[in-house]
């Protein structure tokens, strides 16, 4: 007699930690490949199994493992191992990879009440604002871990709306931090050319730079009446244009949504070549922590769908693998490309460096037996980093050192100077898709190079911020009102949901607290023997 | 119209070894002279079976690149021969730039004439060669002679199906490309037995051409915005040179035009080669 066996419908490939997405509480999780897509699963004894797409190209999630750079030891830490990740931050001595981006968040208000912000905020009355003591500690905290950090973003809330903020951007330019990002929604840059004359003035300061990083999700008014809940279109093109006229770089940053704004991608990247004040687009999968519409996390957005929409909407210009995974954090977690643009003639043309430099020869820490040139490999590492800043000094510096290598001197044909200045017709394209309390895996957690700075001095990567609780604690110590954890707005567990006062999602009755598991934060992965005796 | 075939052979090689030498050639390939680039030469150096101290002959050698990976990679002694007289002294120099020149040389000569004794070598290489060879029966009857028994070949190459190629695409610029004299696979197999060699590997990488061609493409592009002027001095044509490489593109998604890898070992006790093409697959 033969005996019928079941074979599994998925290749399991990881065992990791995450967190239950409504009580918080640390749980073992798994990793696994079904139908060319990677997941994460994971069971929480009181709310029983979650599951979420993670990545959703199996074969180039297992192929970014080779360019997955050893980490840089922070110059300082300032917590102690004590319940594992991702209890600790931060960052702690554990942490894998010191911080290529300090965000500084310097108030909670918004001049909008979008319906999209993974940081809640708003018109609200219980919120707080950082005072200018508040960020001079901040940023000595991130120069003492960093030495000379290349970036810090100031972000919110809304920053521009901040009363002292372009005194904190001359608190960062005094310290040794070179690239000041400005996170917002461009509303303020639309109307007060004085202010944006007074960052203009601050980015022609020798050696330091500010980049506008600009909210822009698209160009149809379903778009922005659903994700910021108006239709801002004639206000963003004024600030661009104000930020072309006094000379600032913009980063368009496009917050994407499945059926809401993924048609637009491609229109996006056109519009910013052609728009003289954009050097960079940034593409972020909607983060499903905060405030956002109701989602399924089996179909959620992921790096690679992004890539598709792009190479499905610009044909002529991208393929896949123009999208290259970024070495200093998790490779999985951002991808970038950079595009040479020659607008001559009438005609645009685009070109991806890495189709000109095989970015495999430099990139792959793991499979490569011949070491790279190191000068090369070290230009390209500023390139593909998340403290890449076009105009900054070491992006920029970069592209020199790589323009440099593409001229061809092995054939006796010394191109031109005109290759050294490629920073000019350089464009960068950058995908990050950030975690939720879904998603959450303390892998990528523990080599994260983008961290929140807290007012109390912290450095906590931006995921474990936004996922793990602790944005909920910093808001509730600094306002001094309670904040109940927040619960992804996800399809399947409508009923154990509410509406909280910044329209965020919680568990159960909004002043309760009441999902807080009775098992406490750890318990299923600490403080038991193996075996029971 | 006269086709390449109709070109004395020897003519041919020549030229396409000087145009191999071309800056024109140089701008547009960079340093990686063959679709798939080192990994697909990793890949193929692994189906070789190769042990530290094997001696690999690199057929049509370039600038030296590949023979340079093996013998750092996989602890090798390779010898390159190219017909090219200014890639051979290139590959020399950068042999010797790696501190590899004891065990990596050149030599400049003709892929049907080995000037190389009988059973001297553990592995022959031929990248994206084989194909512009005008006498390949030749050609792989000395890959065979000078292999030892139970030796293997190594070969990627352009593939193309039995229907052939368009027209246009059997000019000399395209036999340049590699192109023009390309066989289908099962062409390749017929030679390589009636040369007394086994396949014992076929792997399809047509991926690596159009890669290859987005790669040609995208120097095109760069050069054509930073140095006009160099580029028409080495006598490259953006337009015409985009012509060209769309109908490859097209040739290549249409399935016309592949590219493969291919391994093929001498039998490790002397047989008689054998006169007939009948190829079993692998």
């Amino acid at each position: 007699m033969t005996t019928q066996r079941e074979t599994r419908n998925e290749v399991f490939i990881e065992y990791t930690k995450s967190i239950c997405p409504v009580c918080k509480v640390v749980v073992d999780a798994e990793v696994n490949i079904r139908q060319d897509k990677v997941y994460l699963r994971k069971r929480c004894r009181d709310h029983g199994p979650f599951e979420a797409l993670v990545y959703s190209d199996a074969k180039a999630y297992l192929e970014s493992g080779k360019y997955n750079k050893p980490g840089t030891i922070p110059l300082a830490t300032q917590t102690e191992i004590v319940d594992g990740c991702p209890s600790d931050c931060g960052l702690c001595p554990a942490h894998k990879q010191h911080a290529c981006l300090g965000i500084i968040e310097v108030n909670t208000n918004c001049n909008l009440d979008c319906p999209i912000c993974f940081a809640g905020s708003g018109h609200q009355p219980d919120g707080y604002s950082i005072t200018v003591e508040q960020c001079a500690r901040m940023l000595d905290v991130f120069v003492e871990a960093e030495g000379e950090p290349e970036v810090v973003m100031l972000s919110g809330g809304e920053p521009t709306i901040h009363k002292n903020i372009l005194e904190f951007i001359d608190l960062a330019q005094a310290r040794p931090i070179k690239v000041v990002n400005l996170n917002t929604n461009g509303i303020r840059l639309a109307s007060d050319r004085k202010f944006v004359q007074a960052l203009a003035e601050r980015n022609r300061i020798e050696g330091k730079t500010v980049n506008i990083y600009l909210q822009f999700d698209g160009f149809n008014e379903r778009t922005h009446l659903q994700i910021r809940g108006k239709d801002l279109r004639e206000r963003k093109r004024r600030a661009l244009d104000n930020c072309a006229e006094f000379g600032l770089s913009v980063t368009l940053v496009a917050a994407i949504e499945r059926d809401l704004n993924d048609h637009e991608v491609g229109e996006i990247v056109r519009y910013g070549i052609d728009h003289p004040a954009v050097r960079s687009v940034v593409f972020q999968p909607v983060t499903h922590s905060g405030r956002h519409l109701e989602f399924d996390p089996l179909t959620r957005l992921t790096n690679p769908d992004v890539i598709r929409f792009l190479v499905d909407q610009c044909p002529d210009w991208f393929r896949a693998d123009d999208f290259f995974p970024v070495p200093c954090c998790f490779p999985t977690c951002r991808s970038i490309t950079y595009l040479l643009v020659d607008k001559s003639n009438g005609e645009t043309t685009v070109v991806p460096i890495p189709r000109l430099i095989n970015l495999d020869d430099y990139l792959d820490y793991v499979t490569n037996r011949v070491l790279p040139d190191v000068q090369v490999r070290a230009a390209l590492e500023t390139l593909w980093s998340a403290s890449a800043t076009m105009g900054g000094p070491a992006t920029t510096a970069g592209l020199e050192t790589t323009a440099a290598e593409l001229e061809c001197t092995s054939c006796g044909i010394d191109l031109p100077a005109a290759v050294k200045d490629l920073d000019d017709h350089a464009f960068m394209i950058v995908i990050q898709d950030f975690q939720d309390p879904y998603t959450l895996n303390v892998k990528q957690l523990m080599k994260c190079c983008v961290e929140e700075i807290t007012p109390d001095g912290h450095l906590i990567p931006f995921c474990a911020y936004n996922s793990v609780g602790y944005r909920e604690q910093v808001r509730s110590r600094m306002s001094g009102v309670e904040v109940a954890d927040v619960v992804p707005n996800a399809t399947g567990i409508q009923e154990l949901l509410t509406t909280s006062a910044h329209g965020t999602k919680i568990a159960g009755s909004p002043t309760s607290g009441a999902a807080r598991s009775a098992h406490g934060t750890g318990q299923t992965n600490l403080g038991m023997p193996a075996v029971r005796t | 119209m006269s086709t390449p075939r109709d070109i004395a052979g020897h003519g041919i090689k020549a030229c396409c070894a000087a145009g191999y030498g071309s800056d024109a050639v140089a701008l547009l390939l960079g340093t990686s002279y063959h679709p798939g680039g080192l990994p697909l030469t990793r890949r193929l150096a692994r189906a070789l079976a190769l042990n530290p101290g094997s001696a690999i002959l690199d057929v049509a050698s370039g600038t030296g690149r590949t023979a340079l990976v093996l013998a750092a990679e996989y602890d090798c002694t390779v010898h390159g021969l190219d017909l090219g007289t200014a890639q051979i002294e290139q590959a020399r120099r950068a042999a010797a730039e790696a501190g590899l020149d004891a065990t990596v040389t050149f030599q400049q000569a003709d892929a049907e004439h080995l000037p190389i004794p009988d059973g001297s070598f553990d592995a022959v290489v031929c990248e994206c060669a084989f194909c512009t060879f005008p006498d390949k029966n030749q050609a792989a009857a000395e890959f065979a002679r000078v292999l030892k028994p139970g030796g293997w070949l190594g070969l990627t190459d352009i593939t193309v199906t039995d229907e052939g190629l368009p027209e246009e695409l059997t000019t000399l610029t395209a036999w340049i490309a590699c192109i023009a004299d390309a066989r289908s696979i099962d062409g390749y197999q017929a030679i390589l037995s009636t040369a007394g060699l086994g396949v014992e590997r076929v792997e399809d990488h047509g991926d690596a051409l159009t890669r290859m061609i987005d790669q040609i493409e995208a120097r095109l592009g760069l050069l054509a915005m930073t140095a006009p002027a160099d580029l028409e001095a080495a006598g490259a044509d953006p337009t015409r040179i985009r012509h060209y490489t769309r109908l490859v593109r097209e040739a290549a998604t249409a399935g016309i035009i592949g590219y493969t890898l291919m391994t093929a070992r001498k039998p490790i006790s002397p047989t008689r080669p054998r006169h007939d093409a009948q190829v079993t697959e692998p």
